[in-house]
């Protein structure tokens, strides 16, 4: 058995699993937010149960919409106090941060153990070493009630890392590098496994960007390992850190990824740095680096969402978000910010956006037609001052 | 309730979930999310053209992305009978089964019309057409038990009062 159904055996109590067997596991910690949560209560009541399954294994957070964009979100927001109130659970409710890094932060899991959450980007817990299973809400409302989830053992890829990443390169441009390899539907109802030499220079951080996209490969599992190989895994795949640069998922797949050196001429009107992808302190500190000597583009608007309090926090004492005010960025509240199209930055046919985000669908960050590139922190950053989509290290290396 | 029959829409490969239900129609409450049924996808005014039991037909990986329960709700809710692809995201699988909408596996975008009206059994996973009949996987019978059950909550309560003895 490898570490995922090493991890799965033991939350299902049982000493072995197979590839395709049906477990029914212990839940560690169910997470949702304020799109998902309010169907979950909505299902949780009707099944009739007069208390969670624990209530400090139920965490809440609010960081879709805040402040509520509408009075409907609002009213999601209320249908979330209401039920912390009546059921004891934990919920955030005051911009902390995105659901995924705000976890990390505080009710950090240990690797192996059981995350379930009512989003899609519940996978970045793999970042360190947690078996975290993104569901509906539904599925969440059972959880809740009844402190399992029915599960069928995946086959597991191994990707094995080995060699060092180049500079202005980063947990981003690997993670794109990946999905230019497996494509939007390569890991469908698999585990991907990160193993290897090369993720010992991985922080948690660019590990956390790396399973965060896991799911758009449409895996059901993406979580880091040890540096040793796994036992038991259907492949191993290896990657050669040494190799990638860095790199766009273009208009408008994540799939669609290019090395940004080969984009040519493309003029930005707006970049988007944060979410539970890219907006965590190392994430900043790139951004920083570029705007300390440069000034954000006439013809761009450049918007930072911190991921977390902590984080914002964090920027404050350093000094970070004066210096990238003070060069023509605007530091919003901590929160999921414009990613999926609700508010805060959303853009028409005419806007060219670059994002360290995790999705270019059409459509999801405003006007169907709205052009997207998904890039790293430090690729973002350069595109913010040159005013075009920019390979990182440029700027830099005329200032050096 | 194994049965079902419908006017098919075809669609491509990769509809995410963007498409299905945009992520400013999310908040919306549950009641009003049929009226925003495929609003970001290629056919923006599908609700108001859907009929009750129509079918979807599309190609691979169907409802990738967001793990928005209100996607498949908004389909369910706006009449659509039930999914078929050749693939789907596994969230929005699991979602769809949860909350009692049938999906099934087939390759068959290609063999039908917009607008042809099917038969479907999904049992045997049988697509009756008016010239013949193409074949899906049938559904498992767990999850053909969930669909039955009218999904997964019910599947819950049934399993909750069995083993507590406790009537809700």
């Amino acid at each position: 058995m490898n570490f995922v159904e090493r991890s799965l055996a033991e939350a299902a109590g049982l000493l072995t699993v197979t590839v395709g067997q049906d477990v029914r596991c212990r839940v560690d910690l169910a997470l949702s937010h304020d799109v998902t949560a309010p169907i979950a209560i909505q299902q949780f009541e009707q099944i009739g149960v007069d208390r969670v399954f624990d209530p400090a294994k139920v965490v809440l957070v609010i960081d879709h919409i805040f402040p509520a964009a509408t009075v409907q979100a609002r009213t999601s927001h209320w249908i979330m106090k209401d039920f912390a109130a009546k059921y004891g659970v934990t919920l955030y409710s005051k911009s902390e941060g995105v659901c995924h890094q705000l976890i990390s932060e505080r009710h950090r899991l240990q690797p192996g153990q059981i995350l379930v959450g009512a989003d899609s980007h519940t996978c970045t817990a793999g970042g360190y070493g947690v078996i975290a299973i993104p569901v509906g809400s539904t599925e969440l409302a059972a959880a809740m009630a009844t402190g399992t989830i029915d599960l069928e053992v995946p086959e597991t890829i191994e990707v094995f890392m080995t060699g060092e990443l180049r500079p202005y390169v980063s947990g981003k441009d690997i993670v794109l590098s990946l999905m230019r390899q497996f494509g939007v539907d390569g890991l469908t109802d698999k585990a991907v496994l990160f193993t290897g030499p090369g993720i010992a220079q991985l922080p948690v951080e660019e590990r956390m960007t790396v399973c965060n996209m896991g799911i758009e490969m449409g895996a059901m599992i993406a979580c880091f390992g040890g540096e040793a190989k796994e036992e038991g895994v259907a492949a191993s795949i290896p990657l050669d850190l040494t190799q990638i640069e860095p790199m766009a998922a273009c208009p408008f797949s994540p799939a669609n990824v290019r090395p940004v050196a080969e984009l040519g001429d493309i003029a930005v009107t707006q970049v988007v740095v944060g979410s539970c992808t890219n907006g965590r302190l190392n994430d900043m500190e790139k951004v920083v680096n570029v705007l300390r000597s440069h000034k954000v583009h006439p013809d761009v608007n450049c918007l930072i969402i911190p991921a977390s309090k902590q984080v914002l926090d964090a920027m404050e004492e350093r000094g970070w978000t004066k210096i990238l005010r003070d060069a023509g960025a605007v530091v919003a509240n901590p929160g999921c910010g414009p990613c999926f199209g609700a508010h805060q930055g959303l853009g028409t046919e005419r806007d060219t956006i670059v994002t360290t985000t995790n999705r270019n669908f059409p459509g999801r960050m405003g006007h169907r037609a709205a052009k997207l590139y998904l890039a790293s922190p430090a690729t973002a950053a350069e595109s913010a001052v040159v005013g075009k989509i920019t390979t990182p290290g440029t700027l830099q290396r005329e200032v050096g | 309730m194994d049965k079902l029959q419908g006017r098919v829409w075809i669609f491509d490969d990769n509809v995410d979930t963007d498409q299905i239900l945009p992520g400013y129609a999310m908040a919306e409450d549950a009641s009003k999310l049929a009226a925003f049924a495929m609003a970001g996808s290629k056919v923006a005014d599908f609700a108001k053209q859907v009929q009750a039991g129509d079918i979807i037909v599309a190609g691979k990986n169907f409802g990738c992305g967001s793990s928005r329960e209100q996607a498949p709700v908004a389909l369910k809710s706006a009449g659509v009978g039930m999914i078929i692809a050749n693939s789907f995201a596994r969230i929005f699988r699991r979602n769809s089964i949860n909350i009692g909408l049938p999906v099934m596996l087939a390759d068959v975008g290609a063999k039908l019309q917009n607008g042809e009206v099917v038969s479907v059994d999904l049992e045997t996973g049988e697509i009756h057409t008016a010239t013949g009949v193409l074949n899906g996987q049938p559904l498992s019978e767990n999850v053909l038990a969930t669909i039955r059950a009218g999904g997964l909550i019910n599947r819950v309560r049934q399993e909750l009062n069995i083993s507590s003895g406790r009537k809700s």
